[in-house]
Parts: C-alpha cells; structure tokens; sequence
C-alpha cells in the first residue's frame, strides 16, 4: 500500500523522462501545425492583418519585349480594350527606362504599388479606395462614384477609369463603366487558396522570374527570400508610402 | 368620410395584393431548363428567398468586398451558376436577358437594378466553351497588351 502511494506522488525516471519530451513536442512542434493549417485561408474567414501581401520585381530579369505579365492581366480580370490605349484600362503595364548618362535600358512591370499609406484612400470622398486588412488597396466599385480623386492621388499612375460599356467581364473580375480600378493582386484567387497572381505565374511560365509574389509575415515564402537574399527598394521612397511592391536590380 | 373610407378600402383591398402576393411561392416560369429547377428550394425557404434576396446578396458583398469572405450560399455568382439557362447547343443564356431568371420578376414587379452592368450574367466557365471563342479570346489578349505595351514604350521615361 506505501509503494502505491509512493509511485502516485513522484514520478519514476521513466515517466519523467516520456512527459518531458511530450510537453517539449507540445510547445515546439504543434504551433508550427498549426500556422501551416492557418496558411491557406478558409472561405468563410475574414482576412486578418497577420497577412502581408507583396511582390517583388528583379529588375535584371524582366526582358525587353516580354509582354506575359501584362496579357496574363488581361486575361485573368477580363481587360479587354477598345484599341485606344489612352483610356483602355492597364492594371499592369510595361515601363521602358533609359538612363541618360549611359543609355541603360531597363524595363519593369508597374502596377498599383500597394502602399501601406496610400494616397488614394486618403482622397476617396466616399471610402471606396480602401486597404483590406491583408495589405491590398483596391476599389470598393459598388461606392465608387468616378470622380478619379485617387488616379490624380496616385503617383505611380496605377489607376484607370473605365469610360465605356463593357460586355465580356468575368466572374472573378467583375468591372463597369463609371467606376476606377487598378491591380488588386488577384484578389479573388488568393481568397481562393491561390499562392500566386496572373502574372507572377506567366513571368513564371516565360522561365523570367522577374515577378516574386507571396506573403511577407512568412519566412520561409518566395517573396520573403526574394527580399532577403536580393537588395530591394520602394519606388520614390522619399514619400513614405511603404509600398508593398518592391523592385530590386536598378 | 364614409366616401374617404370606402375609396381607402377599395385603394386597399386592390392595390396590396398585387404588391405583396404577385410572386408568393410561384414556381418560375422556366421550368426544367436550369440546375436550379431540379432542386426543391434555394439556400433558404423560397418564400424567404423571393422576399429578401437582395438583402442576403448586400449583405455578402459587403462581406466579400471588404473582409474577403468568399462562401458560396449567398454569392451572386452561384446565383448564376444555378439559375442560369442554356440554349440547344448547351452554353449559358445571360441570365438578365429577356424571359431569363432575374428579368422575369424584376419587369412584373418594375425593379431596376444594375447588377450585370459590371457582373458576368453567364456562370465562369461558360466563356471559354468552345475553341472558336477560346481562339477569338486570345488574339483578343494579344492585341489588347500589343497595344499597351506599344503605347507605354512611345512614351519616353528618362531620369
């Protein structure tokens, strides 16, 4: 009976060694489950601010004349144009940069920047142009009032206003006469468990791999390794924006 | 008075039926020609469905605008994925077209909306049905960025 009682009370070498490896594995290795299962998000969860989009784009491997980010765009929201590209909406276009000193041609996709300040929300009369928690600035197109405050606002010149009726609009992308709109990095498939935009995976498919897409709060993610590994900048930093996209290579 | 009361009755007894009860339980009238058809009622009891649709599809979009949820019950989307009806050859017949699911009641109880303005009234795998369309939808893509690109490439950035 003294023995029984001894062995409830003290743990013997044994037991003490198994629960101390099990509270150790408890502490160590369920919360790394746990963010893994957390990583893909639900249909019917709200997007949390523990996600940060971003992209990154090396300059020194967009090629000259490569058009894939920007057909994929268009294919992806539905951009079709009327053949006048002065007001045919660009989510994403080609920028061609000479350097005048010595005549260094760069390219670079620019699309919306995604700032962590953004301008355009700052002068949407009616909150339309908003920053969802997880970091994407997009439109709000059912109180978006055309006004194109946010098009002046913005300097990168990532905004476009659709001037005319529209036929062929997809599901994932719906988009009308009367209202701006501008990159909203996929917004659709990534709710949809998507881990990479229309034209991260044509610049992949093209074997460039210019564009990096992926979420900053993970390490271990493409656009995470792609900062680490290569220096990077904002555009126009002086303004303090803090965009999301960054460009490394100029 | 009792002439005031009498018209009010008549106003009354006339003009409320014919708001409220002009759609109460009715099946529609395009029977068996879409998933929807099939299936004994909606997301909700019918009666609900008739009277407090768009309630349920504000309510989703903002939801899914804002704070990015994305179930399928009360999505405009599925709507169409199910309510939509097809010709002979099998593609989607817009679903705001004349005689189709939303328009039939919206005429009968003179509601304008501006839903498909923006939306696609066909459901999403419907526009890359046949090979033809596929084919006139990517030389559509390719002018489209050709001329993008062209005219951002005249435009001279230098620094």
């Amino acid at each position: 009976m003294r023995l029984i009682m001894k062995d409830r009370t003290h743990l013997t070498r044994r037991e003490f060694i198994v629960k101390s490896i099990t509270a150790i594995s408890a502490v160590y290795i369920i919360p790394d489950i746990i963010s893994k299962a957390e990583a893909s998000k639900p249909l019917d969860a709200e997007v949390s601010p523990k996600t940060k989009w971003a992209i990154n784009v090396d300059v020194t491997k967009c090629v000259d004349g490569c058009t894939s980010c920007v057909e994929a765009c268009v294919d992806e929201n539905g951009l079709y144009g009327f053949d006048r590209p002065e007001t045919d909406s660009q989510w994403i276009r080609k920028l061609r940069i000479k350097d005048i000193k010595t005549d260094k041609v760069t390219t670079l996709p620019m699309m919306c920047q995604h700032c962590e300040n953004p301008p355009c929300v700052d002068v949407c009369p009616t909150g339309a142009s908003f920053r969802r928690e997880d970091g994407i600035v997009m439109v709000n197109q059912h109180t978006c009032i055309g006004c194109r405050y946010c098009m002046m606002a913005c300097p990168f010149k990532a905004r476009s206003f659709v001037h005319e009726n529209l036929t062929e609009q997809v599901t994932s992308a719906p988009r009308g006469k009367g209202c701006v709109e501008s990159c909203n990095l996929c917004v659709n498939r990534i709710d949809h468990g998507s881990e990479t935009t229309a034209c991260e995976e044509a610049c992949m498919k093209e074997g460039h791999n210019a564009i990096t897409f992926g979420d900053l709060s993970e390490p271990d993610s493409r656009v995470s390794i792609a900062i680490k590994t290569k220096s990077s900048r904002r555009l126009r930093a002086d303004m303090r924006l803090k965009q999301r996209v960054t460009y490394s290579g100029f | 008075m009792p002439q005031l009361k009498k018209i009010l009755a008549v106003v009354i007894m006339v003009f409320i039926p014919i708001s409220s009860f002009s759609h109460d339980n009715e099946k529609h009238s395009l029977k068996g020609m879409s998933k929807a058809d099939k299936l004994d009622q909606c997301v909700e009891p019918t009666e609900k469905m008739q009277k407090h649709h768009f309630e349920y599809l504000y309510h989703q979009r903002e939801n899914t605008v804002e704070k990015g949820i994305r179930t399928k019950n009360h999505s405009l989307a599925n709507c169409i994925d199910c309510h939509v009806s097809h010709d002979e050859e099998g593609n989607a017949i817009p679903i705001n077209d004349e005689g189709q699911f939303c328009q039939t009641c919206h005429v009968k109880t003179a509601v304008n909306i501006d839903c498909f303005s923006c939306h696609a009234s066909i459901p999403r795998d419907s526009l890359s049905r046949t090979k033809s369309q596929v084919h006139s939808r990517n030389t559509h893509i390719e002018s489209t960025a050709k001329n993008l690109v062209e005219y951002y490439n005249e435009t001279n950035y230098e620094r």
